[in-house]
């Protein structure tokens, strides 16, 4: 952790905490992600994903900590400022325009994104390009609302993209999909990794988060309860009871 | 200021609170529930207030006695209204524009009808106690003040047994705090809006037929109450009804006391510079501050 | 897709063809008092336009960025009030309307700035509050004649046309704003702030910014109107200018013909300009009535008001084909 770094992390959470009434949801959360990286977090049902998620992507104040972005304090900033530092979110239930295209839709993210494209065809034409990356381009002119639960989740993830992020925060994206269709949302993630864009995804699925992350966080009861690569989380014994209610000694899966 | 003239305010003040208090309760529940602003629910208070004065008129039936009779038959005036027009609406965790335009229009329906039906004029119900005084030492109160207000926080005190001791209590709070999950555990939330409607309803038309005894009226009677019970329940945090007994009683100090210092004809814009400095300062209203004052103690 | 990215005036001037029929309506109201010189038939005109551009001015806020408002007399009135003054101080009416419209526009944030921050209800309650008090206040006001009004005196000949023509330029640059606004970034903006605020905000629209400037638009517009009116009324009074019906005419008018479109709102300001005549003349005692039923019935039936009603309608005769 104390090795001398050569650049701040694209995202720094710095003892993070959030009270809902007397309720800590999340207390004294702190990690970093890597750029380059897909880096996850699980953690069982109210455990504080939600609230964690919220609070990095500028929808909720914490009640103490710090939230970093290459140095910069991003804790204070408001989702449409976050968009302008380089971090785009997705909603857990998606939530295109239906009043609009496809193409309306990923062009409003042009237009608004980092590249602030003022003139409507420079913004057509990068919401198309993009369009086009997720294979999404015969859609364009469709109506989002007619598009089916799996589709408008690639949507929702090719909008957040047309704002050309540096981190996306992805919010359990895999919801409600079938296998394969988790697998091939699962590839686009690393896509977009190798892309160039580093991806912080929330999932309450434990397999779809080992199958993807690259450095995994895992939360309970709103504490940080482990950290590190999908080998070292799944080994973890307080990771295992917690998940399964039991102390190890039986295999994890069965 | 001397004392006596302090505590003389003072009681008017209170007294102002729990009228104002109940006149804006039935926004609250609706909104709590239903997620909608009672736009109409002046047009009901009015409609409470020449209910009371036919009762008093035609059957010489006292109007406090009146005002409590005027309670049933408004309730089930909203659950009418809820069946044939509320219920039509798309339900939103969001105040909808349709639902603001909805209420808009009945507001502008149930004033048309008052003054199709009863005119114009200026109205009020005036008894052999409407002019009557009490002493208590130094401190005199009107009588008639001193029973609507009695006759209101009965009133309150009733509702708030209700939403705490019944299964249609249970069903609303669970409704405010969190619409899935209440319908989940098996809230039957179209019946909880019909009758929360019912209920708001029931409580504009007894706000209004309590202020009838005190206050002359016309069809357009409740528009500077419709004003009060925004500032009131925006003070109150929308769906509390504990909010609402505070939010009365900040509006009816600073009012009450205003008098002093804002001459009468700008007391209105009195009550909209509340509602900014509160929108700007406490938006989410006394709740929020009960809230955060218990987690630092 | 698009292939030439060229600029938005060019392109605009390419569809010519959406736009013929505006040109020409625009062109017949240039000429039209010209050959029904009727002072009473112009009068109807000019009220009309003036109805159509407090309309289309609503939309942009309570139609593109779905922001509701019930206080718009407030603009209207405000307008009215400024340039009355500014008039009698000796201003040039122009440069009066446009002081209308910077004090209009400065008014609207008295709501907005407070509001617009927050979720929920607000702004559409503080537009009541705000309307009730500026009226009250106005009333109270002694150096504008409080409740018993104020008069212009207007050092010229009272030419109808001059009136009428004002209003044409007025509302043809209402309906032209609409129409860029609908075609660019910001209308973008104000189109995804109303479906879903938050997706908005996430892609990285600033609603609250966003929402400020369409309502001072929207009441710079309204503001101008006033004062076009109150030049030609040469007397006004805070009942009448600020009055709550004011508010619900301005409202009206685009839910009748069809909110967040382009020409919904005219419509709906050309059907009340002349319906409200006769509504208001034939049946005085129950326009409200009538009002309030309408709201009901189209928002039950067909929130998209006239218009949309009249795009089901071409559906199912083309899908019947």
């Amino acid at each position: 952790m104390a090795d001398a770094k050569p650049k701040p992390p694209i995202l720094e959470v710095e003892r993070l905490t959030k009270y809902f009434g007397g309720l800590a949801a999340v207390k004294d959360v702190s990690f970093e992600v890597r750029e380059g990286q897909i880096f996850g977090f699980i953690g069982p049902n109210g455990a504080g994903k939600t609230t964690l998620f919220s609070i990095i992507a500028g929808a909720l104040k914490p009640s103490s900590g710090k939230v970093r972005s290459r140095g910069r304090d991003i804790t204070a900033l408001k989702p449409f400022q976050l968009v302008q530092a380089g971090i785009a979110r997705t909603h857990q239930i998606v939530r295109p325009f239906r009043e609009m295209t496809v193409l309306e839709n990923v062009k409003l993210a042009s237009h608004f994104g980092r590249k602030n494209v003022t003139s409507d065809s420079a913004a057509e034409e990068h919401a198309m390009q993009i369009l086009t990356w997720f294979g999404m381009e015969t859609f364009a002119q469709k109506s989002a609302s007619i598009l089916s639960v799996g589709l408008q989740k690639r949507l929702e993830i090719t909008r957040a993209m047309a704002t050309e992020p540096d981190l996306l925060l992805c919010d359990e994206i895999c919801g409600g999909l079938t296998h394969v269709e988790t697998a091939a949302m699962l590839d686009w993630l690393r896509r977009i990794r190798d892309r160039g864009t580093t991806v912080m995804y929330v999932e309450h699925d434990v397999k779809a988060i080992t199958a993807v992350c690259d450095r995994i966080l895992v939360l309970n009861y709103g504490r940080k309860l482990s950290e590190g690569a999908p080998d070292h989380i799944q080994q973890d014994p307080a990771v295992i009871e917690a998940y399964l209610g039991h102390p190890p000694g039986r295999r994890q899966e069965g | 200021m001397t004392l006596i003239e302090f505590v003389n305010l003072l009681a008017s003040a209170l007294l102002l609170a729990g009228i104002y208090a109940v006149m804006s309760v039935g926004m609250t529940v609706i909104y709590g529930v239903m997620k909608i602003v009672n736009l109409a629910h002046a047009g009901f208070m009015m409609l409470g207030a020449y209910l009371a004065l036919e009762l008093f008129e035609r059957f010489r039936i006292d109007p406090i006695l009146a005002a409590l009779l005027v309670f049933p038959v408004m309730f089930v005036v909203g659950r009418v209204l809820h069946w044939l027009l509320v219920r039509r609406l798309p339900t939103s965790d969001q105040p909808t524009l349709a639902s603001l335009l909805l209420m808009f229009g009945l507001w502008l329906v149930l004033q048309n009808l008052g003054y199709f039906i009863w005119g114009n004029a200026d109205r009020s119900i005036y008894t052999s106690h409407t002019l009557s005084l009490l002493r208590f030492g130094a401190v005199t109160i009107s009588t008639v003040r001193l029973v609507v207000f009695g006759a209101a926080v009965a009133c309150m005190v009733a509702l708030h047994l209700i939403l705490n001791h019944t299964w249609f209590g249970r069903s609303v709070r669970a409704l405010i705090q969190n619409r899935y999950a209440g319908q989940i555990v098996g809230v039957d939330d179209q019946k909880t809006a019909s009758i929360t409607f019912g209920l708001g309803i029931g409580f504009a038309g007894l706000a209004g037929a309590l202020l009838a005894s005190l206050y002359s009226f016309n069809p357009d009677f409740g528009r500077p109450f419709l004003i009060r019970a925004f500032v009131i329940i925006v003070l109150g945090g929308l769906e509390s009804v504990s909010g609402v007994a505070i939010g009365a009683f900040v509006l009816a100090f600073v009012e009450t006391f205003g008098i002093l210092f804002v001459p009468a004809g700008y007391q209105l814009a009195l009550s909209y510079g509340l509602l900014v400095v509160v929108l700007i300062f406490l938006p989410g209203g006394v709740a929020a501050l009960t809230a955060k004052v218990r987690r630092l103690a | 897709m698009s292939t030439s990215p060229a600029p938005l005036p060019i392109r605009l001037l390419a569809q010519w063809r959406t736009f013929a029929p505006s040109w020409m309506i625009l062109a017949g109201l240039a000429v039209m008092p010209l050959l029904l010189s009727s002072p009473n038939f112009i009068r109807l005109l000019f009220v009309t336009l003036l109805w159509i551009t407090t309309s289309v001015a609503w939309n942009l806020l309570g139609g593109f960025a779905g922001q509701i408002s019930f206080g718009f007399a407030v603009f209207y009135g405000i307008g009215a009030y400024t340039t009355a003054l500014s008039m009698n101080a000796g201003v040039n009416p122009f440069i009066a309307f446009l002081v209308s419209a910077i004090t209009a526009a400065a008014a609207s944030l008295l709501v907005g700035l407070p509001t617009f921050r927050l979720r929920g209800p607000y702004f559409a309650i503080a537009t009541i509050g705000i309307s009730e008090a500026v009226r009250v206040v106005m009333t109270n006001l002694s150096f504008t004649g409080g409740a018993s009004g104020y008069r212009i005196v207007e050092h010229r000949a009272f030419r109808q046309l001059d009136h009428y023509y004002t209003a044409l330029v007025l509302a043809s640059i209402a309906v032209a704003f609409s129409v860029f606004i609908s075609r660019t970034r910001f209308g973008l903006g104000l189109n995804a702030i109303r479906q879903d605020e938050d997706a908005a905000a996430g892609l990285g629209v600033n609603p609250y910014a966003y929402k400020l400037g369409a309502h001072a638009l929207a009441a710079a517009l309204t503001g101008m109107v006033g004062g076009v009116f109150s030049r030609y009324a040469a007397f006004i009074h805070p009942q009448g200018v600020f009055g709550f019906q004011t508010s619900v005419h301005i409202l009206l008018m685009p839910v009748i013909g069809g909110i967040a479109t382009i020409w919904g709102p005219v419509l709906g300001g050309v059907v009340f300009g002349i319906v409200e005549e006769q509504i208001i003349a034939s049946f005085p005692e129950i326009h409200l009535f009538i009002y309030g039923s309408m709201l009901i019935l189209i928002i039950l039936v067909e929130p998209g008001g006239i218009l949309g009603a009249f795009r089901k309608l071409l559906r199912r005769i083309h899908g019947r084909r």
